[in-house]
């Protein structure tokens, strides 16, 4: 078996419950892996454990059961091989653009100079196009400029898995969509390993190479890994000119809508551990779907 | 001037007595040289009774002696002679046995030589310390303590005094406790307190001087211009500045000869002097038995009228001393009676009534006593309007007497116990003569050429009543009102 | 539109300002001497008939007192009697030396406390108990125990001012935005980095707000120690001036207190522009 560069085992997390001897299980049994340079998004409604994931991913939080292995080692605690994007930006606000991502260059090499530092971190900031807002105070910096701080951050630090905790939630759609892009431009020039939480679906066709899909919670479980066969580079232009978009998103969407409700019922009568079940909808679901298969399962 | 009787008594071959053989004069055959001042200081020495030698044969040369050393070796003579009963064979064949410088280390083991030839000799040996700290209370009452700044009594002894203003009684107790201060301006029955514990932690004080006598007043607000007679006071609030004060305990003995439980028929309150005249206007008090300036300041603002000065409760009451730690004068004995004698001369000096206009002028600016002078000066001088539309002229309102009778020790106490203050059987007289150094301040009162009392306790009589030193205890108990 | 902000304000201020000055002139105008241009008696004039008497001054006697008192701030004459500018020095002194120490011991365990809910539980009883005493209060144990009046001043400026210090810089430290601290976390910055880069710059306008009070408190807690105890310093002068009811010297006094105060505390709002940030 060939070792996969992120590999997720049987990870659990549970919770005591006041007042009851049971605990209450966010997920269980949980097991997936992805592949270096892969995009993976992970999509599933709230309360179903996939920011908990994000975060035994990032170190921050540790799992009841189970483990990560990352390029061969146990991820244990926070590191800077684990970059995080969070869904509020995180800035700190007493910090310009540039301090704050010279802040994490500077952690992540200590020894380099100053010039250095900074000519590293400037790179990064003109990659998110605002090289005219380097002295800058978050306060003073828009929504949607104050992320793409946090998306230069967080790739100038280089790290080896790229965690994004629902980096775009906040923002309004028009922007939404223009730092989609950004941010396919700068991973399509680093290409990191990227694991991303989102609601949106058409971010994730947009965005990922695969997307796991997750039932509700309590008892989550990692239903599907969705593959996302469309080539790239994409567009958001042109990308519903695809012929496999339509297949693809109503598949999500259908998830979404019913299946992660009625496959978490019917899980609790199942084996726990699990992996997701690997779906193409470009094979198994044409367009336009036969009324039949809309009430499969 | 070579003495006979003023050799080395140490010595054995001396002879210390003038004897038949001595002719005293000069030039005559045979004569001693007791008294010869023509002989080459060599030949100073006098022979023996059985010696016929001439006069040029010393036995053991001495230096010459000026006249500290003469005065020691007196002393030194007297001692030994004394202790042989005057017996000279006996002295020198005592000597012969053990020789003197036996003989003087044994002496010295029991007797402080060095002290008695101090004492003697009356003179003060070097200043341990030449800079004091010297806490003062703004009162009239520290007046020699003041004015002995400004007008130089401090370097004529060679002190360098800083007279530190202090803002209450309270911290010039816990300055002195804990020798910030290193004397200073108290109340008379406070180094009595301290000593034996009330109040405070017990540590040994002693009182050489008195400042003042007399001098403090009781004062009422003007609307109580027509209730002079104390069986009116009932209900009333008066402040004074300290429980361990004159102030409390003549205001206590005032109403209780009146008729008047000072417990229970009226408050009595502590208030610091300066607040007294605020607290009167403010009518928070009605009165007060305060010491000067703050009776006549009252007068001064018009806000009340002064109803009886102290010194016609008990004319020649002690009101505040010179105090300091016992600690302190034994450790610079030399420096203690340089102060000693700078505050006698003071206190002699402001009891000249003459001086007193020129004193209030020295004690009134802001560093000192911060009053109006006007009012300073109508306390100094007993010229003052009274709050009542007359001018009173009563030279002796107040006057500064420094000797520190033990009887006024011995009232004080049985006023502490009668009114509860300190309990137990009291040793009156000890307590008395261990605080109040009564002997000392006579002999330096007669040592600086004034005259002193020859007793150190008297009879006093206060508001009619006879105060017989002798028997404290049955005067404490003789009251209708007290709590003894 | 913000200058004419500031100007109408200024405007208002000083209006108010002349109307109550005015007014209190009014009040306090010293009244006609009794007997006019008659010499007084020799009686009146040991009642201080015709001298100033202390009641209420006017405003005028108080600037001409403090006009006086101004013109040679720093005269020495001796222990008893210096100048109100020395006096200042002296206080203020006191004042930064107990407030300094308080600063170094409070900032420190505060950030100890902050980070530790097991040590805020640990030390919340006693800091609520001391919190609340009064130095006036504390003056007494002080002055016994340390026995040095200075010293005693400075102990309790120290014990009085550290409580708003020392309870803000926890507060602060605790309440540093969790999202922060995952920064830190995920840089691998190690603990004493995170302290000094990220919680303090974050926790720091809420401690300046802890300084701002504590000098306030400092400030307040010197003028009453020196009153107790005497010596120097600005508390001393009002307590001399207050023993000769000089009140114009008192009020001067005060007004003196006042402008220091706010000067103090001036610093400590300049020294907080630095720090703040908008969130």
């Amino acid at each position: 078996m060939t070792a996969h560069y992120l590999q997720i085992e049987d990870l659990a997390r549970t919770f005591p419950q006041p007042g009851s001897k049971i605990p209450t299980t966010v997920f269980e049994g949980v097991n997936f892996s992805i592949e270096k340079g892969e995009f993976v998004c992970i999509i599933g409604h709230s309360g179903c454990g996939k920011s908990t994931i994000l975060n035994v991913l990032a170190g921050l939080d540790h799992a009841s059961a189970g483990h990560v292995i990352m390029d061969g080692k146990v991820i244990e605690g926070p590191s800077l091989d684990q970059g995080v994007i969070f869904q509020n930006h995180s800035l700190l606000p007493w910090l310009s653009t540039l301090h704050n991502v010279t802040f994490a260059v500077r952690a992540r090499w200590p020894s380099w100079s100053r010039a250095q530092i900074r000519e590293h971190s400037v790179r990064y900031l003109e990659m998110v196009g605002l090289e005219s807002v380097l002295d800058r105070k978050p306060a003073q910096l828009s929504g949607g400029m104050r992320q793409r701080v946090g998306i230069a951050r967080a790739f100038a630090i280089e790290p080896k898995l790229l965690l994004m905790d629902e980096p775009f939630g906040a923002l309004d759609a028009l922007t939404r969509g223009v730092i989609q892009e950004e941010l396919l431009k700068i991973w399509a020039r680093t290409h990191q390993t990227v694991f991303m939480i989102t609601h949106d679906v058409d971010e994730a066709v947009l965005l990922a190479d695969r997307v796991l899909l997750m039932t509700n919670g309590p008892n989550a479980r990692v239903a599907e890994s969705v593959l996302i066969d469309i080539p790239r580079p994409r567009e958001r232009a042109t990308l519903h000119e695809q012929s496999a978009y339509y297949p693809i998103r109503n598949h999500l969407v259908e998830f979404l809508v019913r299946r992660a409700k009625t496959l978490s019922i019917a899980a609790r009568d199942t084996e726990i551990r699990h992996s997701p079940k690997i779906v193409n909808p470009v094979k198994t679901d044409p367009w336009p779907p036969r009324p039949a298969a809309l009430h499969a399962r | 001037m070579p003495t006979k009787s003023l050799s080395d008594p140490f010595n054995a071959d001396t002879d210390l007595r003038h004897g038949r053989s001595c002719q005293h004069g000069h030039d005559g055959p045979g004569h001693c040289g007791c008294f010869d001042t023509h002989h080459h200081p060599h030949d100073r020495e006098p022979q023996g009774p059985i010696a016929q030698t001439q006069v040029g044969m010393p036995r053991t040369a001495e230096p010459a002696m000026d006249a500290d050393a003469a005065m020691d070796r007196a002393v030194e003579s007297a001692i030994v002679r004394a202790m042989f009963g005057h017996n000279e064979i006996d002295r020198r064949r005592f000597l012969k046995l053990l020789g003197g410088g036996t003989i003087a280390a044994a002496l010295a083991s029991v007797l402080p030589l060095d002290k008695v030839k101090a004492a003697a000799k009356d003179s003060l040996g070097p200043l341990e310390k030449t800079k004091l700290r010297i806490g003062f209370v703004p009162i009239t009452c520290a007046t020699p303590i003041i004015m002995a700044h400004p007008m130089g009594f401090y370097e004529r002894y060679g002190l360098d005094v800083d007279v530190i203003k202090t803002a209450g009684w309270a911290v010039a107790r816990d300055m002195s406790l804990s020798g910030q201060y290193d004397a200073a301006h108290m109340l008379s029955p406070m180094p009595l307190a301290i000593s034996m514990g009330a109040g405070s932690t017990a540590a040994p004080f002693i009182m050489p001087a008195v400042e003042n006598i007399n001098g403090q007043a009781i004062t009422l607000h003007n609307k109580h211009k027509d209730k002079r007679n104390p069986k009116d006071w009932k209900g009333f609030r008066f402040a004074v500045p300290f429980e361990y004060s004159m102030h409390n305990f003549l205001l206590r003995y005032y109403v209780a000869e009146h008729g008047l439980d000072p417990d229970t028929d009226i408050q009595i309150r502590v208030v610091p002097p300066p607040e007294m005249v605020a607290n009167l206007r403010a009518e928070n008090v009605d009165g007060y038995l305060a010491p000067d300036p703050f009776n006549q300041r009252a007068v001064w603002e018009q806000i009340g009228f002064i109803h009886m000065l102290t010194k016609d409760i008990w004319d020649g009451h002690p009101c505040c001393a010179f105090a300091c730690s016992r600690a302190f004068a034994d450790e610079n004995p030399n420096t203690f009676g340089a102060l000693l004698r700078a505050l006698v001369e003071a206190t002699q000096y402001s009891s000249d009534t003459a001086n007193r206009v020129e004193i209030a002028e020295a004690i009134s600016p802001r560093a000192y006593l911060n009053q109006p002078v006007q009012v300073v000066q109508q306390v100094l001088t007993g010229r003052y309007a009274d709050g009542l539309g007359n001018i009173q002229d009563v030279p002796d309102r107040i006057d500064f007497d420094p000797f520190p009778w033990h009887s006024m020790a011995i009232w004080i106490l049985t006023q502490m116990k009668r009114w509860g203050y300190i309990e137990g059987d009291v040793n009156y007289a000890q307590i008395a003569e261990q605080v109040y150094l009564a002997t000392e301040c006579g002999d330096v009162m007669r040592e600086l050429g004034f005259e002193a009392p020859t007793r150190t306790a008297k009879n006093f009589n206060i508001m009619g009543k006879v105060f017989d030193y002798t028997d404290p205890d049955t005067y404490a108990k003789s009251f209708a009102i007290g709590r003894a | 539109m913000l200058s004419n902000l500031n100007l109408r304000a200024a405007i208002i201020s000083i209006s108010f300002l002349i109307v109550v000055l005015g007014l209190w002139q009014m009040a306090t105008a010293p009244q006609a001497l009794v007997g006019g241009t008659q010499e007084l008696t020799e009686y009146e004039l040991m009642m201080g008939i015709g001298a100033q008497t202390s009641g209420i001054p006017a405003p005028s006697q108080v600037i001409s007192h403090a006009i006086s008192e101004l013109s040679q701030p720093f005269y020495d004459a001796g222990p008893n009697d210096k100048g109100i500018g020395l006096q200042l020095l002296y206080s203020v002194g006191r004042v930064l030396a107990g407030f300094g120490l308080a600063v170094v011991i409070a900032i420190p365990l505060g950030f100890v406390i902050g980070m530790s809910p097991v040590l805020n539980k640990a030390f919340d009883p006693y800091i609520q108990v001391l919190k609340p005493i009064s130095p006036l209060a504390w003056m007494p144990l002080a002055l016994f125990i340390i026995k040095d009046s200075n010293t005693s001043a400075i102990f309790v400026i120290f014990i009085c001012s550290i409580w708003p210090m020392l309870i803000n810089t926890a507060f602060g430290v605790a309440a540093v935005r969790n999202d922060w601290l995952n920064v830190a976390r995920t840089l691998e910055l190690s603990k004493l980095r995170t302290a000094f880069t990220v919680i303090l710059p974050a926790a720091a306008p809420t401690i300046l707000t802890g300084m701002r009070i504590s000098v306030g408190i400092a400030w307040l807690v010197i003028v009453a120690a020196e009153m107790l105890v005497g010596g120097t310093g600005i508390g001393y002068y009002v307590w001399n001036e207050w023993n000769n009811l000089d009140l114009a010297s008192v009020i001067f006094a005060i007004l003196m207190i006042g402008i220091v105060g706010m000067l103090l505390d001036g610093v400590l709002v300049q020294a907080s522009r630095f720090v703040r940030y908008q969130d």
